[in-house]
């Protein structure tokens, strides 16, 4: 049993092989495992049972406080707080207040979007465990590489070892924390 | 060699073109009686009929072009259902009959009856004549016909071709058309709608017209494309062509062009709000009074709100008979949309009310159940006149992966 590991990297050569290893080791139960490849593989998200993100929820939120903010402010401005005669206009001239508050709908989506996206994936992180494993490099080109973390419930070092080595891994790394 | 017998129209196409031309056949005899009693209101209604389903042709051409110039697996999957819709430009011309007969007989349009020192005549002379209004319109169709020839004329011979480089050099000349034809089609929409529906206020103008037909059309011809798509992709040939990624993208399309319907008509109602001239906001005004308001509201909520929410999800998309529920959905707002536009136009003849009273005609409904149905008879029997999908398509393959995908 080795101590202070992050957890179990596995090399494979083709994301065939990849997604196969990802679907036995999401049968076999576990929970917290990761991914990693030079392209986008679609099935991978089924494969490793990625939940959809709650990003876009989250943007919805972000754009509908962006169009209360904006009516809220004119309405504020136009109409309790400085009421101007414009050209004999309503002082509630709630159809020009549509742009604004348009413009802040896109602007707080945007925001939401970028930094939700950023905050969710744990962005800016200029250090991980996975970096002390020198072939990971390689993620980046042409290998491809699955990780199950030892904070996993079902992780055993000698059982998960035992595991990705029977799914035809090229290679099977510690990974220290 | 691509085999056209193996992808042609399922048969259960054909079992709905009769009744659907009994349907407008009833519809179009009710109407002439209609016709008879109260003439204005019959041609009123009738010209409701005809800019909704004319536009699904217009649009189809316009549809068509549009694929043409961006690529995409949607245009593949839709563009035969697009091709069919522009070929009914023969019957839309023969539905323009009656309007044309209209005009030149002074019996609808209020302007065929102003004096001729009302400053909207005097001011347009010679271009609002009804002589000269029925002969712009031949014109119109004549474009739109050539258009639409030449469109379903290199699409046939891409389904004849033999081999790739044909194909593909067809598909390169469709694509060399579409973009300059697009610039003539809008402003050919533009003079068009002009006409046909803008005119029904002589007094009133708008600069952004053509583009509330254009993507009004647009949109409508979307929607009936992914209606029609969805009810073939249960069915042979289509089953294993179509995907739900191919519903994905043209929910996406849906929903974009919900928004810049709202966007152009918001365009207008702000610059004549900002600009509150009085020549101008009298179109506002009456359409802010008794039923007409309702109608308004029911654009804003049915026709944008409702549609942009329910597209935001991605799940929604991705279901074809959810989608093309919201798609008929649309469709009728689009009649809410013609009626917002056409009912509160001063009449010839308002039988001593007052102008723009809020009148819905029984012919309201008769006169575009009449032109529905024989439209849709005609419809499908263009579509299973040529495969459902052009399979020499240099991208059909790859658009067929496309829908496949996650």
């Amino acid at each position: 049993m080795k101590e202070n590991l992050y957890g179990l990297l596995a090399e494979f050569d083709t994301p065939t092989e990849l997604v196969d290893a990802a679907n036995s080791v999401r049968e076999a139960g576990y929970k917290r495992t990761d991914a990693f490849s030079p392209f986008p593989i679609h099935e991978i998200d089924e494969a490793l049972g990625i939940k959809r993100s709650i990003l876009p929820v989250l943007i919805f939120f972000g754009g509908l406080t962006g169009t209360l903010l904006g009516v809220s402010l004119q309405v504020f401005v136009h109409y309790i707080d400085y009421p101007l005669n414009i050209g004999g206009r309503p002082y509630l001239s709630w159809l020009s207040f549509v742009p604004p508050a348009y413009e802040l709908t896109i602007l707080l989506a945007g925001f939401t979007a970028v930094f939700g996206m950023l905050f969710l994936n744990g962005l800016p992180r200029p250090y991980h465990p996975l970096f002390n494993v020198p072939r990971f490099a390689l993620a980046t080109r042409e290998k491809f590489f699955l990780l199950v973390e030892a904070s996993d419930p079902k992780y055993s070092y000698d059982e998960t070892r035992a595991m990705l080595e029977g799914l035809d891994a090229q290679e099977v790394f510690d990974v220290p924390e | 060699m691509f085999d056209r017998g193996r992808f042609s129209a399922p048969a259960e196409v054909d079992g709905l073109r009769l009744p659907l031309l009994g349907l407008g056949g009833v519809a179009l005899i009710i109407w002439l009686v209609g016709l008879y009693f109260d003439p204005e209101q019959a041609l009123r209604s009738w010209l409701m009929g005809f800019v909704f389903w004319a536009g699904l042709c217009i649009g189809g051409i316009g549809l068509l072009m549009l694929q043409y110039m961006t690529g995409g697996a949607w245009g593949v999957v839709l563009r035969r259902i697009f091709e069919a819709c522009s070929r009914t430009l023969p019957l839309v011309v023969l539905l323009f009959v009656p309007l044309a007969v209209g005009v030149l007989t002074h019996t609808v349009y209020e302007w065929t009856h102003l004096p001729p020192t009302d400053h909207a005549i005097e001011a347009r002379g010679i271009y609002l004549l009804p002589w000269s209004w029925v002969a712009r319109s031949i014109i119109y169709f004549a474009i739109f016909g050539i258009m639409a020839y030449l469109l379903n004329d290199w699409s046939a011979r891409q389904d004849r071709t033999e081999n790739y480089e044909d194909a593909a050099s067809l598909l390169a000349r469709m694509s060399r058309f579409s973009g300059p034809a697009m610039v003539v089609y809008a402003l050919i929409v533009t003079f068009a709608s002009v006409d046909w529906v803008l005119t029904l206020d002589p007094h009133f103008f708008s600069t952004i017209w053509g583009l509330l037909f254009v993507i009004g059309w647009a949109l409508a011809t979307l929607s009936f494309g992914a209606m029609i798509l969805a009810y073939l992709s249960d069915k042979r040939p289509m089953d294993d062509i179509v995907g739900k990624r191919h519903f994905h993208d043209i929910g996406k399309l849906m929903l974009a062009m919900v928004m810049v319907w709202a966007y152009f008509n918001l365009s207008q109602w702000l610059i004549i709000w900002s600009g509150n001239i009085p020549e101008e906001t009298g179109w506002y005004l009456t359409r802010m009074e008794s039923g007409w308001f309702w109608i308004g509201v029911v654009l804003i909520l049915f026709h944008f709100a409702v549609p942009f929410l329910i597209l935001l999800q991605q799940d929604f998309k991705r279901r074809p008979k959810l989608l093309a529920l919201l798609a008929v959905f649309i469709l009728l707002m689009r009649f809410f949309d013609m009626f917002f536009l056409i009912g509160p136009t001063p009449r010839i003849n308002t039988y001593g009310g007052p102008q723009a009273a809020f009148i819905v005609s029984w012919l309201d409904f008769v006169a575009p159940i009449a032109i529905g149905g024989i439209w849709l008879w005609y419809f499908f029997g263009q579509l299973r006149s040529r495969p459902l999908v052009p399979g020499m398509d240099p991208f059909y393959d790859r658009a067929v992966h496309h829908g496949k995908g996650h």
